[in-house]
This record gives C-alpha cells, structure tokens and sequence, in this order.
C-alpha cells in the first residue's frame, strides 16, 4: 500500500492516466483531498466577508424596512393596543405566535445536531459547513424568544417569569412545563452561544491578523488576545469536545420540553407519550433543510465559497433529510395510529378536523412535502447535488413543518370537548409579526456573514492534513487519519 | 531569569517543527523553556511534547455541581419557602424535579466549561505578546527560552532543521 500525499495536487508521475483521472476527480470531489495553503484559505474566507455587491446592500435595506414595518411598529402597536387585536380568542389563546416559537426552536435545533452531532462522530464532510449552521441556532432561538415574548402581550412584566421574593406573592412554579420551556430554551439559548464562539476564536484571531480600522478593533476585541499557544489549543479542545457531547442531551431536552408544554395537558391530540422524540425529529427535520437552504444561498452568493461548500456537502445533507424524513414519518405514523386505534370520541372528531376541515388541505400539504417529496426526489444522488432543487425540497419541508405546527397548536385548539366553544382561528396581527421574524432572522444572518468567518479555516486545514489518498492493489481510495 | 533571552524560531510544517523539538531537547533546553505557537491544533504527540495540563475538567465538574445545587434549590427549596397549592399535587414531586435539575446541571457545567477556558488561557489578554502574523497563515513557531551564549546555536541548529526564520522574539500588540 502507498499513501498518496495531501499536498500534491496531481497523482504521482508514474501513476496511469486513468488513475490520474481518477485521482484528480477525488480531488476536485472531495474539500478534504483539495488542499490549499492555509494563507490562500484565509484570504479567501476574508475575501468572502469583505466583498460586498450593491445587490446585498438593496436586499439589507428591504429587509431592514420589511422589519421596521412588520416587527417593530406592529409589535409596538400590539403593545399600546393590546393583544386584543391578535387573533386568539376563546378557545384558541395559543396562536401562530406559539407555532412560531416552536417553529424557531426547531430551525435552531439543526446547528447543534449538525455540528454537535457530526464532530462527536467524527463525520468529516462537517468541517466547512459548522458554524454557518451554528449561527443558525443563536439567530433561530432569538426569534423564538422574541415569538414567545410576542405571545406575552404584556412583554413588561417578563421579570415576573424570574423567581425572586415580593409582595404580591407571585412566584413560579417549577414544576410547570412552561417553567421548564424558561430554563431549557435558556439553557440552550447559552449554551449553543458559547458553542458557537469557542470555535470562532481562532478564526477571529485569523481575521484580526488580516484586518485593519474598524475591523481590526473589533476582531482584536474578540480573539481576545489568542495566540495559538499549545496550552490555549489544549483548553479549547477539551472545552469543544466537552460541549458537543453535553449540548446533544441539552438539545434533545429543549424540544422534548417544548413538546411537554402540549403533551402534559389532558387534552385530545396532546396527550401523547410520544410527542417527545416526534418533537425532537420533527425540529431537525426543519433545522437540517434549513441549514441545507442557508448553505446553498452563501454558496451562490458569497465569493470563493463554491471552494469550501461543494456538491459533496449538499449530497451528505440530502442523505440527512431523507433519512430524517423517513424517521419523521414512523413518528408521525406511530403518533397518529395509537390516536386513531383508541376509539376516544373527542380524539376521532379532532382527526376528522384535521383531515376534513376546513384546514385539511394544510393536513394533506404536510404529508405530501414532508414524506411524498424527499423520498421521491432525495433518493436520487443527482437531485441531491444540485441546489435548486435541494434548496427546493428543502424549502417545501419548512414549510410542511410550519403547517405540521400550525395543525398542533390552533387547529387543535379550534374544537375540544365543549362544542359551543368551537371557533374557527383567523390570525390578524400575528402575520405581519410573523413575516417580520423571518426577515429578521435572514437579516441578521447577513449582517453576521460580513462579520463572523462563516468558515472554520482552521478546521478544515486540520481535514485536509488528516486525509489521504491511499492505493489499495489498483484501487485509490480515500484513507482518514484520527488526528485527536 | 532576566539574563535570558526569547527566540522564536519559525517553520513552514509540522514535521520539521517536531525535528527542532527533539533537537532543541538533544541541546539540553528541557520542555518548559519551549512553547510552541500553531494555527491549527497541533496535539502534543505529534511534536513530541509533555502533555499539557488543564483545569478545566475539574472546573467543568464543579459548575455541574453547582448547578445541580441550584437546580436543587429550584426544585426542592423554591416550594418550601412558597407553597404552592396546584389542585393538591405533591410539593415536592420527582420527576418535574429532575428536568429542572438536569437544565440546571447541564447549565452550570457548560458556562464552567466556557469559563475555565477564559481561566485557563488568561483570556482575555490584549497586552503585548511574542506573536507573528504568519502563525494564522500555518506556519509554526517555536518560543525557546535560552541562555544568550546559547542563541547562535540554537539559531543554526533551527535553521539547518528547515526554519524560515530564527530572530529575537519580540513581544507585540496583537
């Protein structure tokens, strides 16, 4: 056996010309086999931060006007005003706000599981791709927050969720759900924070060595002084190995607990053993096409990332949905069948709703993009690798998800055991708030791409040293060396 | 101590920054006058050095337990100071207990963690320090603390080993 160095570009000298084809294809395949010096990578990541076309500053300043409008001045004409111009009511007090709380929390779930996940098991192909979706989570869970502030109407008496003495004796429970929600959402609002920085660090380093002005005072800042010492290595790696195998329980436990703030109430269609993993999978079924939709957008837009992001990265996503959505599918199934098995009479009406009310299109659209169109279209290698329709499918996902919510919270809510309450939800200020958190998220999200190394140059330098090509008989395949 | 001298020597790949190691080692300079400075995280063993130690485990455990304390104290000590009565359920009910337990625990570990790496590096550090840009770009450094009569060996034993460059490290504002 011989190992076919990383550095070289090309196949040996001697080597056939169909196995330099051969060699020369698994390069341009594969981000690991195509090694470039490490100051031709950091130029290019700082390249990508710093060339900014007239089109992303038109984009900004809609968006900018899209929050202005739809966020700020509805939520401050909802807080004079009062909740009352939402569109909850008897019975229906949890609304799109609540859908897009746990919406949110589902699209953040997909940067712990991507990176956290992928790095426990070592899976390669994660390298470029960690932190773009990482800064999904923190971005994510700041619109989940703002949703469920939204939720409150009355945003400032929020203190009174903090459990400290007073007069009124008003005190927390803890052992609600919604308690919980408090802690675990915080909990990983932080948690998922720090993930997000501790890896960034010698990045921030990388650019503050590059940078000059204002750019220069700022990575200086946050690098924090890092210079690369073997003990700053040493305590960072220990920290990042840490976090991502204590943040995956943490990110199990936030949607768990999400899905508790349903299924802990004696209600049809709620109470569910299940809900917890139907939750958890339903999150990363939305979060991984999310993170699939964002890498395909900094992929076409940003410079130099065609390098960092290829077709082998969308492929290794496109396998993650399909699987995902098979397993969405068995929860969804198991959930669904034990409901419809028990004979409850309020469980049948409820289904019945769901599937011949007025909403059943909603019912049938969330079946048909999340089961019928991943495994029809993600089976397909070529369908995988290309953008359009990845982005596509994955798009349709979010949007079945969105339904999949909407269906458990107000849809559900519409009828239940007191017939003469019965009313149909019809959302009013709750749409443009709801638009306005979207734009926010893809609005800080291009801020961030200006500003934040959306690659982890460091870790993908650590890949490529660790792969190889390696002959086997006739045979060159690609070997992986456990750096750790 | 003030007598000695700062030298960093710079190399453009790994291995023949493991060789100067070992040499420097052979020179008679033992392994705490050296310090190596890398863009990626180069482990010990690769280098030949000691293993480096690190607090943070232990500080990681002990913000585990103090969030388990608080977690406790939510749980058990917040509803003994004010009951609430909810339709009679117990006060101190088990398994409500454990999730707010288990977010505190895993809260307080993690911050712990986060902390211990600031703790444990002397973050944040904007004092002037021996630093050259061409570390982020890939190369190695390697700080040896020497002797001034040492230097010109030092110097040609690092240059024969493949260094770019060996100067007088010089402490600047990163």
């Amino acid at each position: 056996m011989a190992v076919l160095a990383n550095s070289a570009p090309h196949a040996q000298p001697h080597s056939h010309p169909t196995e330099q084809d051969h060699e020369a294809h698994l390069r341009e395949e594969h981000l690991m086999l195509d090694p470039r010096p490490r100051g031709e990578m950091n130029a290019m990541v700082m390249e990508s931060m710093q060339t900014t076309s007239w089109k992303f500053w038109v984009v900004t300043a809609i968006l900018v006007v899209v929050v202005a409008v739809c966020l700020v001045y509805y939520w401050g004409l909802m807080i004079s005003v009062g909740l009352g111009i939402a569109g909850v009511n008897r019975p229906i007090y949890w609304g799109i706000f609540l859908v897009n709380t746990v919406f949110w929390i589902g699209i953040s779930h997909a940067g712990t599981f991507v990176s956290a996940l992928l790095r426990v098991f070592k899976a390669e192909f994660r390298r470029p791709f960690t932190r773009a979706a990482e800064l999904m989570t923190t971005f994510g869970l700041v619109q989940a927050g703002l949703s469920i502030f939204m939720h409150m109407g009355r945003v400032w008496l929020a203190y009174w969720l903090f459990p400290y003495p007073n007069e009124r004796g008003l005190w927390p429970n803890f052992h609600s759900p919604l308690s919980w929600d408090f802690l675990a959402i915080n909990t990983y609002l932080l948690s998922s924070t720090m993930y997000l920085f501790l890896p960034l660090i010698p990045d921030l380093a990388m650019a503050r060595d590059r940078s000059t002005g204002w750019r220069k005072v700022l990575y200086r800042v946050l690098a924090l002084g890092f210079r690369g010492t073997e003990g700053e290595w040493t305590h960072l790696r220990f920290a990042m190995n840490l976090f991502a195998f204590a943040i995956l329980p943490v990110m199990f436990s936030v949607h768990t607990i999400v899905s508790w703030d349903f299924a802990a109430a004696m209600r049809p269609g709620w109470s569910s053993t299940i809900f917890g993993p139907y939750f958890v999978i339903g999150a990363l079924q939305s979060g991984l096409s999310a993170v699939a939709m964002v890498l395909i957008v900094v992929r076409g837009t940003m410079k130099n990332m065609k390098y960092f992001i290829r077709p082998e990265h969308l492929d290794a996503l496109g396998k993650l949905m399909l699987i995902i959505s098979m397993a969405w599918a068995y929860f969804f199934f198991n959930d669904y069948m034990v409901q419809w098995y028990n004979g409850d009479k309020w469980t049948d009406i409820l289904l019945r709703f769901h599937e011949e009310g007025p909403l059943g299109w909603m019912w049938y659209a969330m079946l048909f993009f999340n089961i019928v169109v991943p495994w029809l279209v993600l089976w397909n290698k070529n369908f995988r690798r290309n953008p359009t329709i990845l982005f596509i499918v994955g798009f349709l996902v979010n949007v079945a998800m969105w339904f999949e919510r909407y269906i458990i919270i107000p849809t559900s809510l519409s009828i239940n055991r007191f017939p003469f309450t019965y009313q149909f939800y019809k959302p009013n200020v709750e749409i443009p708030l709801s638009i306005g958190t979207v734009a926010l998220f893809v609005l800080l999200y291009m801020l961030a791409s200006r500003i934040i190394p959306l690659v982890p140059v460091w870790e993908v330098q650590e890949g490529q040293m660790a792969h190889s090509l390696r002959k086997y008989g006739k045979e060159t395949v690609v070997t992986v060396r456990d750096l750790d | 101590m003030s007598d000695k001298t700062m030298l960093l020597a710079l190399f453009p790949d790994l291995d023949p920054a493991a060789h100067a190691v070992e040499r420097l080692r052979e020179m008679g300079v033992t392994d705490d006058h050296v310090n190596i400075i890398s863009g990626i995280p180069v482990t010990d063993a690769m280098l030949g050095r000691p293993k480096q130690p690190s607090n943070v485990p232990s500080l990681a455990l002990a913000g585990a337990f103090g969030g388990a304390c608080l977690g406790a104290f939510l749980a058990f000590g917040v509803p003994n100071l004010y009951p609430l009565d909810v339709g009679g359920q117990p006060l101190f009910p088990g398994p409500p207990s454990i999730v707010v337990m288990f977010e505190m625990t895993m809260l307080g570990m993690l911050i712990s963690t986060f902390l211990g790496v600031f703790l444990d590096s002397r973050f944040p550090s904007y004092t002037p320090k021996e630093y050259v840009a061409e570390i982020s770009d890939g190369k190695i450094a390697i700080l040896i603390e020497c002797q001034p009569e040492e230097e010109a060996d030092i110097e040609t034993a690092m240059t024969k080993l493949g260094a770019e460059s060996v100067k007088h490290a010089e402490a600047q504002t990163l």
